[in-house]
This record gives structure tokens, sequence and C-alpha cells, in this order.
């Protein structure tokens, strides 16, 4: 087990010095530069070039390149253009909204998928299982930004339950915080249910015919023990490989949810810098990002490696 | 219904601007105003996007701005300056005791301090800059700027909000990019959180100037405790809060969002007219260097049509062939003759074939950052085509687009848009290194006589003539008047409509 864990965090370190690479080039080939867009829509081509000597970017490439890998060796991810601070401090601030979404809508649509992944595949065929499968279906097609500003109509605008957007203003206690989250967190939760209810059931339903199944059966198990301690079990794997990377997908920032719902995220902190062209910060907001989904998949795999001993890497 | 309601709408805010004190003003509460996003910076010298001058506005002061009629008073100066008879020597009196937000007095250092910042980071102060040969501080409280040669702008550049002249301590003038938002403003900053808020309370120590109140002169009251500017970046999520009533001012709503906001909770504001969206032509190289080109397009285009795509109904544009309307006094219709409301496709092909147009495409570089810009492309693309342009539409995002406008080789036309400037030398076109780079001789000849004339209303007839120079030689295509809309809290009164609203003077009522 040690040994696949080598494995793994040395292909782990080739994937992110691939990310870097790959990220820095990308941001820079792409037209738009952050001392236009800071500088303003009347600026003179000569303040745009000044500012851009003054922010370092009239520097030629790999000369930018080598100083950006000498900073993050030393673990130095640059300074945010827009916001004047460290980029580790700037992903810190919007750490909050988008850990407490991820945890909020993971568990919202793992409730929902779990439960009725499995009924839909015991109950193969009947009723529940075709309009669960339907649902399922429809919840998968709907764009998340859609859903989000229906809810934000019905929820925020009709009834006046939820604020329409943001994140609570100056002292909002945790409290108030985590009810801005409540109506992006639905949204996300019914539309990752969607995917982890298919897994589930499909996974269940090749367990369910299995020899073993039968022979539990057979030696007179409840339904409930067959289902759970013995289908379920076996069919997990293939399910958390679907909820970790939800999870992933979730902590690099529900971005268009964020967006729609105004939080001050990851995803939405992502977007902003993008359309500044805030280089250091998409920059670093991406390597943590990748970092995060490659870190959730190395997790994943160790986890394999403990529900099911036979898995070798 | 709609008619009625924009009725009500347009009539509520005359009342709000012309009647502000008829109503019981209450000291205290706080407001939450919806913006379109984070601001670049803090720094109002650093930018000339309007965002950063909504904002700092309330923070920082300048020496002059500008009265309801859009003419330049007094701020932080006493009074106007006294010219020189040969208009080379401007003589500012300061008003004394004005306390900075961290309790210093302001002194003329500090205003030659910040002056010189301006003319050495501001894109507009730099402007200045190049008639500029002296700032210096004749007393504790009167300030001289010494000129190359006489320049009438000066006084509209001084006053602006972007790019802007603010009055800053002498010891922070050296801070590039600025780190203390020290002003002399009736609020100070607190606290900001990027992306979540810019909270900014009274500043004790504010002295108003007093007297009526006059657009952003006069009068500057501090009902308000607080002031928070919330970014909400997503229009549709601006319709939403302002319907729910969840902020007190709702900035930029599209247009077509009219009745909603009228069925909500809040009430709509419209600004009419706002600004003009105008094609910037590239004068220096591809096909629009060539004049005759420039007209073909002029003759081709058809406004009404495009402005009708643009924002969806009438009661949200006007037809206007003038560069000011009419509640400007810039406004003139004289030598607009060659704007064809409906387009003259035949005069135009007329001209493509005198040009002897080779069939290489019409570049048209736009964005749909914002999608009135996209809209009036598509039309004019169906235009062009029609008069015998192959038309490249370039549909780029904004970032994009605000880059390469600055290369000649990669664009025709430019599409972007602007609010009526209160001085027409603000304008990008009246500038040679804007992109277009327009700079001729009968342009010249218009625009120094322009600037160089201090009397209001010689002004007003010399900009005729820069008007003239401009239809006859389009180095832009100014498309129309648009309106904008916002929403406010029914609760809050005392703002003044405007292109760049402000909250000193605004009140709760309940």
């Amino acid at each position: 087990m040690i040994r696949s864990a080598f494995n793994r965090i040395f292909g782990m370190l080739i994937v992110m010095a691939l990310v870097v690479t790959i990220v820095f080039v990308i941001v820079r080939v792409t037209p738009g530069d952050p001392a236009a867009v800071m500088l303003g829509p009347d600026a003179t081509a000569a303040d745009i070039a000044s500012l851009r000597q003054r922010l370092g970017l009239d520097a030629s490439i790999p000369q930018q390149f080598l100083s950006y890998i000498g900073g993050i060796l030393r673990g130095d991810f640059g300074q945010s253009i827009f916001l004047n601070m460290p980029v580790t401090d700037a992903l810190w601030q919007r750490a909050e909204p988008t850990f407490f979404l991820t945890v909020f809508s993971l568990t919202i649509a793992t409730l929902i998928a779990l439960p009725v992944g499995v009924l839909s595949a015991y109950w193969r065929g009947s009723a529940f299982d075709q309009a669960a499968t339907t649902l399922a279906m429809f919840a998968a097609s709907i764009p998340s930004f859609w859903l989000g500003l229906i809810f934000m109509q019905f929820f925020a605008v009709k009834l006046g339950w939820f604020d329409t957007s943001g994140y609570g203003g100056p002292g909002a206690s945790f409290g108030e915080r985590m009810h801005h989250l409540v109506l992006p967190a639905v949204t996300l939760g019914l539309i990752s249910s969607a995917l982890i209810t298919r897994f589930t059931r499909a996974s269940m339903l090749d367990v369910l015919n299995d020899d073993y199944v039968r022979t539990a059966r057979s030696k007179g198990m409840s339904e409930w023990r067959v289902v759970v301690k013995h289908a379920l079990k076996n069919a997990l794997i293939p399910i958390l490989t679907v909820i970790g990377l939800t999870a992933a997908l979730l902590i690099s920032g529900a971005i268009v949810t964020e967006t729609v719902f105004g939080l001050p995220g990851v995803g939405s902190l992502i977007v902003s810098a993008v359309l500044r062209r805030d280089y250091p910060l998409i920059q670093g907001a991406l390597l943590v990002v990748a970092g995060l989904y490659v870190l959730v998949n190395f997790i994943i795999d160790m986890l394999y490696l403990i529900v099911d001993p036979r898995v070798r890497y | 219904m709609k008619r009625i309601a924009l009725a009500v709408a347009t009539t509520a805010v005359a009342l709000i601007s012309t009647d502000t004190l008829a109503y019981a003003q209450t000291n205290g509460g706080i407001i939450d105003v919806a913006t379109i996003g984070e601001p670049p910076t803090l720094d109002p010298m650093a930018s000339t996007a309007d965002l950063v001058g909504i904002i700092t506005q309330h923070m920082f002061e300048t020496l002059y701005t500008f009265d309801a009629k859009w003419g330049p008073t007094p701020l932080l100066a006493a009074a106007l300056p006294t010219v020189s008879e040969d208009g080379m020597t401007l003589t500012i009196p300061l008003r004394t005791g004005i306390k900075f937000h961290d309790d210093s007095v302001m002194t003329a250092a500090d205003v030659v301090a910040s002056l010189e910042r301006w003319i050495k980071i501001a894109t507009r102060g730099k402007q200045a800059g190049e008639v500029i040969t002296g700032i210096t501080a004749t007393d504790d409280s009167t300030v001289t700027i010494t000129l190359s040669k006489p320049f009438a702008p000066l006084l509209a550049l001084l006053s602006l909000n972007n790019a802007a002249a603010i009055i800053i301590p002498a010891a922070n003038a050296a801070q590039d990019p600025l780190t203390s938002f020290i002003g002399t403003g009736p609020y100070k900053l607190k606290e900001r959180l990027p992306d979540q808020y810019i909270q900014l309370v009274r500043f004790d120590g504010y002295q108003s100037l007093g007297g009526e109140i006059d657009g952003y002169g006069g009068a500057r009251n501090q009902y308000l405790d607080e002031i928070r500017f919330v970014p909400v970046p997503d229009p549709n999520t601006r319709i939403g809060a302002a319907m729910a009533g969840q902020y007190d001012y709702v900035d930029q709503l599209p247009v077509e969002a009219f009745q909603q906001i009228t069925d909500g909770a809040t009430e709509p504001v419209v600004l009419a007219p706002f600004g003009w969206p105008v094609f910037m032509m590239n004068t220096k190289e591809g096909l629009n260097a060539d004049i005759r080109v420039r007209k073909a397009i002029q003759a081709a285009l058809a406004p009404e049509d495009m402005m009708l795509a643009a924002f969806g109904s009438e009661d949200f544009f006007s037809i206007d062939a003038a560069w000011y309307p009419d509640s400007f006094s810039w406004h003139s219709e004289v030598g607009t003759e060659a704007y064809k409301p409906l387009g003259d496709t035949e005069t135009a092909k007329a001209l493509l074939a005198e040009a002897g147009y080779d069939g290489s495409p019409l570049r048209i570089l736009t964005s749909r950052q914002y999608e009135f810009h996209y809209k009036m492309a598509l039309v004019a693309q169906a235009y062009l085509e029609a008069a015998g342009f192959k038309v490249q539409l370039d549909v780029v995002e904004w970032a994009t687009l605000t880059t390469n406008r600055a290369d000649p080789a990669l664009w025709d036309i430019y599409i972007t848009h602007s609010p009526f400037l209160p001085e027409p030398s603000l304008m990008g076109i009246m500038s040679d290194t804007s992109p277009g780079w327009w700079a001729t001789d009968a342009k010249h000849a218009a625009v120094e006589a322009f600037n160089a004339e201090s009397d209001p209303a010689k002004r007003a007839e010399l900009f005729v003539e820069v008007q003239k120079v401009i239809y006859d030689e389009v180095p832009g295509y100014k498309v129309g008047n648009f309106n904008a809309l916002a929403a406010q809290n029914p609760a809050l009164d005392g703002v003044t409509p405007s292109p760049w609203p402000y909250f000193w003077n605004a009140y709760l009522t309940e």
C-alpha cells in the first residue's frame, strides 16, 4: 500500500508541474491585459505600457515564468494585481463560502441520491424507478444558473425568505452567512444528486444479481441487511468516485452558481480574476484547484485500497 | 401600462431632482447600493472607470465639481479661478480649515502635491500636464497653475470624478498605487472586503460647502450613517435583487427589466438620456484610412433599427444626430445632415464604388460584455452588407477588446459607449492618441480653437464647428441617445439621477 501511495504521489507531482506550465502559458497568450482593465476605458496606450512595466509584465515570458516558478518553490504564489494582497490570502478569504457550500450541497445530494438510487435498483422497473430515473435525467439536464434564478425568483423575490445575493454585510454572524448559502446549496445539491443517483442505481443493479446476494438471501437474512450490508457496501466503489469528483468540482468553485448568487467564493474569484486578467491570481487559484482535484483523486484511490483489498495499483 | 409607469418614473425623477428639499430629512440609517462589480482600484486618479468614480467620489474631493447644468463649480476651492489676461495663469483660492479623514488640515502644499501626482499618473491629468508648466503654492490658501497656452478644458478636467484630480495629504502623494485612502469627502472608508462590500461611514470632521444643493456642487449633507457598495455583477441577479428590495439602490439594470422593476419592491429610476453608443473608426490603417469608405459607412448605417434592436423599445432610446442632447449647452443640429435614421443604401453604394472598394472584409471589433453593442453590430452588419461591404464581426470579451483596439492592424471599427461627458474635450475622439487615431488639420483647427476659448457661450458656438468636422471626416459614428435604468427603495430620498449616482444628501424616510 505504501508503494502504491508513493507511485501515486509521484504521478501527482508530474500532473502539478504540467498544470503550472500550461496555465502560465494560456493566461499569457490570451489577449487582454490587467493594465488596460485597471486603467479603464479612456486610458491611453502610453499609460497602459507604463503600468505594464510597473507590474513586471514587460519582461519576456520565459523570464516571467522563471521568476514565477522560483516564487512557487519558496511557497510564494505572488501578489494579486487588483486585490493588492498575496494570492494565498485572497484564496483563504474566499475559502469559507466555497467550503460550506460544498459541504451543504454534497450533503443534500448524497441524502437524496443514495436512498433513491438504492430503492430504484431494488424496485427495478417499478413506477418509483421510472419516476426516479426520469427526474434524475431532468435534474442532470437543468443548467445551474437557470435553476438558481428560478429559486431566487420564488424563494427570495416572491416569498422573501432569503436574500437574492451576497454573503452578508459588515459584522454578519455565522448564521447569517450560512443563511445566504441555503438557495445555492439546494440548487447545486439537486443538480449533483442526479449523477450520484444514476451511479448508485447502476452500481446496485450490478451487485444485486451477484451470487453472494442470492446466498445471503438464501441464508434467511433480512432484506435490509442484504441490501445495505452486502449489496450497498460492494456497490460503494464507483459511488465513492462520483461523490469524490463531485466534491472536487464543488470545491473548485461552483463558478456559475457563485456568480448568480453573488457569493464571494473561489469560483467567483476565478471568474473575476480571468475577466480582469489578474495573472498571479488566475495562476494561483487554478494551481490550488488542480491540487485539490489531484488530492481528492488520491484520497479516493487510497479509499479503494481500504474498501476493496483486492485493488492494486 | 408600461408607458404610464415610465411617465410616472420620469416625473418622479424630475420631482426628486428639482425639489429635493421638500421633504423632511432625517439623520441616520445605512444603505446598501448594488453596483455592477468590484472596482479595479479605489484610487480615482489611477482609473477612468465610472465604477471607480461612483464609489470614491464619496471619499475624495476635487477642487471643482459640476453643478446641475454641468458647469464647473467650487468644491475644495473657495471660488472659480482668476484667469490672467493671456489665459495662461490660473489663481485658485482654497477653502480653509478643511480636514482630511486623518484629521490633518488641508493646505496649499497638499493641493500642489496632489495635482503633481495627478499630472504624473492620471490619464486626464497627463492630458492637462501637456500644457501645465507649473503648479505652485502662492500662500497657505492659494495655488497658481501656469500654462504654456490657454486651455479651457482644464476646469472640467479638474472637476471630473474619474482619473480625478483628488486632493490627498502631501504625505500620501508619493504612493503609487495608493494605499492610504485618506480624502476630504463626506464619507470615509471603514472596511473593504473585495467582491463582498465596501463600507463607507460618515466623516464627522467634514465641512460641507453649504448653500443650495446644485448638482454635485453646493451643500453636501451627511444624513446617512453608512453607505455600503455591494458588487452584484450578474445583471439578472441585480434585477432579482431590485424586485426583492434587497438593496436601497441598484445601479445599471437592463432597460428591458423596466416592467419587472415596476412590479417589484423598488421603484425604477430612469435617466434619460444617459449616453451614446459610438462606432469608432480606425483612421490610421486599413479600409477606414480612406475617408470615402468612412463616408460610405456613415451613409449605410440605419441608427433607428440599430437602436431598436439594442434597446427593445423607443421608450429607452432616441434618434439624435447631435453629439449632445438638447439638455446640454453643446447641443446643435448643425452639420448633421449625413445622419440618416433609416440609412441611405444607394448613396452608400455610390460612395463605396467611388472609393474603389476591393471587397476586403470590414472588421468590426465588439464584445458581448454589453449586449447592446453586439446587437447593434448585427444590424449594422446587415445594412453594411446591403451597401456592398463584406463584413467580419470579431466578437471578443471586453478585456481582449481593450487590448486589441490599441493595435491599428487589428480592426476597422470598434464599438463602445459613454455617458454624456460634461466637457466635450473629455471625449476620446478629441484626442489624437485615442484608438481611432483621428488627427487631421481640420480637426486640429476646430479643436484648438475650442480648447483655447474660455467664454462658455463662444465655446458652445465653437463646438458646432467641431461637430461639423466630425460629420465631415467621420472618425466615429454616434448611433443615438440611450437611457439608463436603476432602481431605488421607495423610502430613499434625495438621490438625484446622474450618470455617476451619489448618496450624500440622500436620506431614509422610514
